[in-house]
This record gives C-alpha cells, sequence and structure tokens, in this order.
C-alpha cells in the first residue's frame, strides 16, 4: 500500500521549490562574498537570482492547483495562514514572503544588465538606481535567510507526520532526535541550485568556465558525497526500523520503484556528477558536454529523488 | 564597492553560511513543538466510548455498509475500514475509523483550522473552512480520513452525531448484529463501555502513536 494522498503536483512542487530555493541561495552567496564581480560568476549569480522568484512562484501555483475546495473557492486561500501549529501555515507565510523579495533580487541583477529594465526604473523608482550593489546585497541577505525556509520547511512539513509515515520520520543518526528530511531536503536544493545555474547556465554562457572553476567542482563534490550519505542513513535507518519504513525502503531499493532509484537519482545524479567533478579536480579540467550532463542529472535525480520518497511513503502499519 | 574575498575567505564564509543554514534546520523542526496550537480542550477524555469486539467480529462488513448508506458515499470510500489478519481458523478482523483522538493530528496539521476537537471529544471538519490539501490524511496514523473528491474537501467518521445526542447509537453499531460494537457513555461508571474500560479489557488501539484516542476503544 503506498502512499496515495499526494502525487506528481506535490512532488513537481517539493522539486521546484528546493531548486529555486537552492538556485537563490548560489546567487546570494556569491553577492555576498563579493564574487558576484568576477567575470566567470556573473551569469550565475544572475540566473540564480532572476530565476529564482518565478520558479518558486511556479511551483507554488501547482501546489494551488492542487487544492480542493480551495481551487473552486480561492478565498479560502486566506485561511490557510492561520494555524500556526501546522507546518503548512508556515511554509504559507515563508513562501509569501519569499517570492516577492527574490523577485525584486532578479530585479536588481537585472538593472546592472538590461539597459531597457534600468529605463524603466529610472523613469519610476530613479531613487532606486542610487545605489544598486548595496540594496542588492542586503536583498539578497534577507532572500537567502528565506530561500533556507524554503528549502527547509517542505522537509519539516512531511517528517511532522511523525507515526504516520514512519519513512518520512526517520531520524539523521539513531540517537540524534533530528529529522532526516529538513537536512537532505536542504542539502539536494542547494546541490540542484547550482546544478541549475552553474553547471548548466555559466556553462552554456561561458564556456571556458569548465576549464578553471575548481572551486565549484569542490563544492559539487561536497555536496554530492553528503547527500549521498544522507540517503544511505535514510535507507539504513528505515530498514532496521522495521514495519512501514522499511517496506518503504526495501520498494526503494529492490522494489517497484528500485530502477527509478539506482539509475535515476544513484547513477545519474550521484555517481555521474561525481565521477565529473572528481576528474575535473584532478585533470584539472572537464568538458563543457560533460558539465552539462552532470547539471542535468543532478536536476533530474532530484525530481525522482522526492517522487520516490512521496510515493514510498507507506502509512503506519495497523 | 565591496572588496572581494580571497578563496579561503569564501570557503570559510560557505562553510558558515551553511553551517548556519543546517543549525536553522534544525531549529525550524524543533520550533514545530514550541509553535504548537495549545490543547483547547479541557478534558483528554470523552463522554463516549465506542468499544468494537475483535473477538467476536467476523468481517462481514454490515458495519461499513450501514455508514456508508448513512453517508451517501460512493463505494470506493468509507470511513470505515476493515483490517484482516491471518489466516484460515486464525483470522481475525480489525475495523479501523476514526478515533476522535484527544490529540488528533489531522487537527493540529490543518493549516486552516478547518479541522478541530470539540468539548465531548468529537473531532469534527468544518468543511466552509476545509482547502483540500490533504495534509491531514497524510497525517492521521490510522489513516481514518477520506476525500470527497466532487466537494474537493476532506471527510471522516463524525460519530453520527445527531443520533448520538438524541441518545441513540451510531449507524455502524447499529448495524452490528453480532454484537462486536458497543456505544456508550463512558462518564456513566455503571454502563457497560465503562466497566470494559475500567477493566482493562478495552484499550485504545495503538497507543505509541501518541494521539490518545478518546472515544474508540478495542478488545483484542
Amino acid at each position: 500500500m503506498t502512499q496515495t494522498a499526494w502525487g506528481w503536483l506535490v512532488i513537481i512542487y517539493l522539486f521546484l521549490g528546493g531548486l529555486g530555493a537552492g538556485a537563490l541561495l548560489t546567487a546570494a552567496l556569491l553577492e555576498v562574498s563579493g564574487w558576484r564581480y568576477k567575470r566567470d560568476y556573473c551569469p550565475t549569480a544572475l540566473t540564480g537570482a532572476v530565476i529564482s522568484g518565478p520558479i518558486v512562484g511556479l511551483g507554488s501555483l501547482l501546489l494551488i492547483l492542487d487544492l480542493g475546495a480551495g481551487k473552486t473557492e480561492p478565498w479560502r486561500i486566506v485561511y490557510l495562514f492561520t494555524n500556526f501549529g501546522s507546518v503548512m501555515t508556515w511554509g504559507i507565510w515563508i513562501l509569501t514572503l519569499f517570492i516577492p523579495v527574490a523577485l525584486f533580487y532578479g530585479l536588481l541583477e537585472l538593472i546592472e544588465v538590461e539597459p531597457f529594465i534600468k529605463g524603466i526604473v529610472w523613469a519610476r523608482f530613479p531613487r532606486l538606481l542610487r545605489n544598486v550593489p548595496l540594496y542588492r546585497r542586503r536583498t539578497a541577505i534577507a532572500s537567502g535567510i528565506l530561500a533556507v525556509g524554503v528549502a527547509v520547511y517542505t522537509g519539516v512539513l512531511i517528517s511532522a507526520v511523525g507515526p504516520a509515515v514512519p519513512l518520512w520520520s526517520q531520524p539523521v543518526l539513531p540517537f540524534l532526535p533530528i529529522p532526516m528530511m529538513p537536512l537532505l531536503f536542504l542539502i539536494s536544493a542547494i546541490s540542484t541550485g547550482m546544478a541549475l545555474t552553474f553547471d548548466l547556465v555559466a556553462t552554456i554562457a561561458i564556456p571556458e568556465i569548465q576549464q578553471q572553476m575548481r572551486i565549484m567542482d569542490l563544492a559539487h563534490i561536497v555536496l554530492i558525497g553528503v547527500e549521498n550519505v544522507l540517503i544511505g542513513l535514510l535507507l539504513l535507518s528505515a530498514l532496521n526500523a522495521g514495519g512501514a519504513a522499511a517496506e518503504s525502503a526495501r520498494m526503494i531499493m529492490y522494489g517497484p520503484l528500485s530502477i527509478l532509484f539506482w539509475v535515476g537519482v544513484v547513477l545519474v545524479g550521484l555517481i555521474y556528477p561525481f565521477v565529473v567533478h572528481a576528474y575535473a579536480i584532478g585533470a584539472g579540467r572537464h568538458s563543457l558536454w560533460s558539465g552539462i550532463g552532470s547539471g542535468a542529472g543532478i536536476l533530474i535525480a532530484g525530481l525522482f529523488l522526492r517522487y520516490l520518497i512521496v510515493f514510498a511513503g507507506i502509512p503506519a502499519q495497523l | 564597492m565591496h572588496k572581494q574575498f580571497s578563496r579561503r575567505e569564501f570557503l570559510r564564509a560557505a562553510l558558515g553560511s551553511g553551517t548556519a543554514a543546517v543549525l536553522g534546520s534544525v531549529g525550524l523542526s524543533a520550533g514545530r513543538f514550541a509553535l504548537a496550537a495549545p490543547d483547547r480542550t479541557e478534558s483528554a477524555s470523552s463522554p463516549y466510548a465506542l468499544i468494537i469486539d475483535t473477538t467476536k467480529c467476523v468481517g462481514c462488513g454490515a458495519c461499513r455498509t450501514a455508514c456508508n448508506l448513512r453517508n451517501e458515499l460512493p463505494e470506493d470510500t468509507s470511513y470505515i475500514h476493515i483490517l484482516s489478519y491471518g489466516e484460515g481458523t486464525d483470522r481475525s478482523f480489525l475495523p479501523v475509523q476514526c478515533q476522535h483522538c484527544a490529540k488528533p493530528p489531522c487537527a493540529s496539521v490543518c493549516p486552516t483550522r478547518a479541522t478541530y476537537r470539540r468539548e465531548d471529544g468529537v473531532v469534527m471538519i468544518n468543511e466552509k473552512l476545509c482547502v483540500g490539501c490533504k495534509y491531514c490524511e497524510v497525517a492521521c496514523p490510522y489513516q481514518a480520513r477520506t476525500f470527497d473528491e466532487d466537494r474537493g474537501v476532506a471527510d471522516k467518521c463524525w460519530l453520527c452525531l445527531d443520533w448520538v445526542q438524541d441518545g441513540r447509537d451510531p449507524a455502524c453499531v447499529a448495524a452490528c448484529v453480532l454484537g462486536a460494537r458497543l456505544f456508550g457513555r463512558q462518564d456513566d461508571p455503571t454502563s457497560e463501555v465503562a466497566q470494559l474500560i475500567a477493566s482493562g479489557r478495552a484499550k485504545p488501539l495503538h497507543p505509541e502513536f501518541g494521539t490518545h484516542p478518546s472515544v474508540l476503544h478495542y478488545i483484542l
């Protein structure tokens, strides 16, 4: 018996939410460190800032489409903001605050590169142009903090159901009462965000990047390594817990979902990118296509990982 | 213009913000307990008790049929689902429905507060507030929640409260011909249900879930 209440719309939202948050975090880190001003990092910072708001916005739209009566009587959506004991209410608040700030961050990046936009801003809000770098830096920090919230709260949301779905409430380590899902979702969000903004966009924009950016390779290896360990810990912990958790883990590792897991998540999203980036550190460079390939692989794996977690969320045995 | 970091400083900043993010995620997870809505109901128990005697249940489904008819539910949905264990002469049945918990996870996860617990312990849904997010359906460890596709709202056993307040039994209890279901007032010490609960023969199901079922009890 698999989990049947939540389907593809929720899964895609979880993916887009994490992706958008991670993309913005990548850009914000580059902004705060000043590395954004280096030519090779410009496209990454620009992409992360600009694309994040729309991606998370699109994901949120999918969430609304997944509602029942909230779709046909949309004014009910206001009620979603009221129960602070519910992680879903936290999420609504975080998203509502994040999306406008992220869009504003994107605007502050676009001002620098798009004269058309700069022109509009100059006509309507000339004060904004006085110190764009300062405003952008502050907006990056604010949206960065909110982005952590966006990336993490979905993990908290599914782990909050506790005994109802044992797979989702597994701890990070047996003796540590910290749930695994928030941490896994955060790492995955940053990983997919970097894959999009750097591996895909920046590489296509500046192909020579792949010849130089060793620190990005290092960051990828660390993230992939940590994510690998976390997924392994999750499955081991679930197997050990017995009952529905073990059933979930078996379903993922050697049941009907196993091909999706071993090929779609492990091979394409963990092993292949890891090899690409490790080789790059050793050899000093890697090809354009392997960079793009690893980026695409990480994104695909991010989506499938969330699919597996949601669908294999088997309810507790009674 | 601000100064640009060296590689070492960048790594330090990344590690620092990474740690902050991880700590933040831990804090957010823990904060859930701090922000949980206080239990507004005074009593952890309920005046009502519905006892299911699984030693008598043969899984005929009469309770389920009566419930479906009364609530005009489609064939593939029911507030009651009947689980079976064992084989042959060892076969036993476990009818499960909303336990009307004292600490209902469905109520605490509901973002609109559509699901709530009454003073008499009965957990109800205010359908006008429900947006159909299905978080309650996922969060119930007894899988007692259903979803009304036509109206797009959550749904579940409501203890036939109109009949109960009239002094009658819920439909599922009235329908059971084998006497596997008992209904009564646990606040009346002379009632059969009160005595079964007090003696320890009738107990909450899966108390380790921590939801404190207040109405439903089982003789296993």
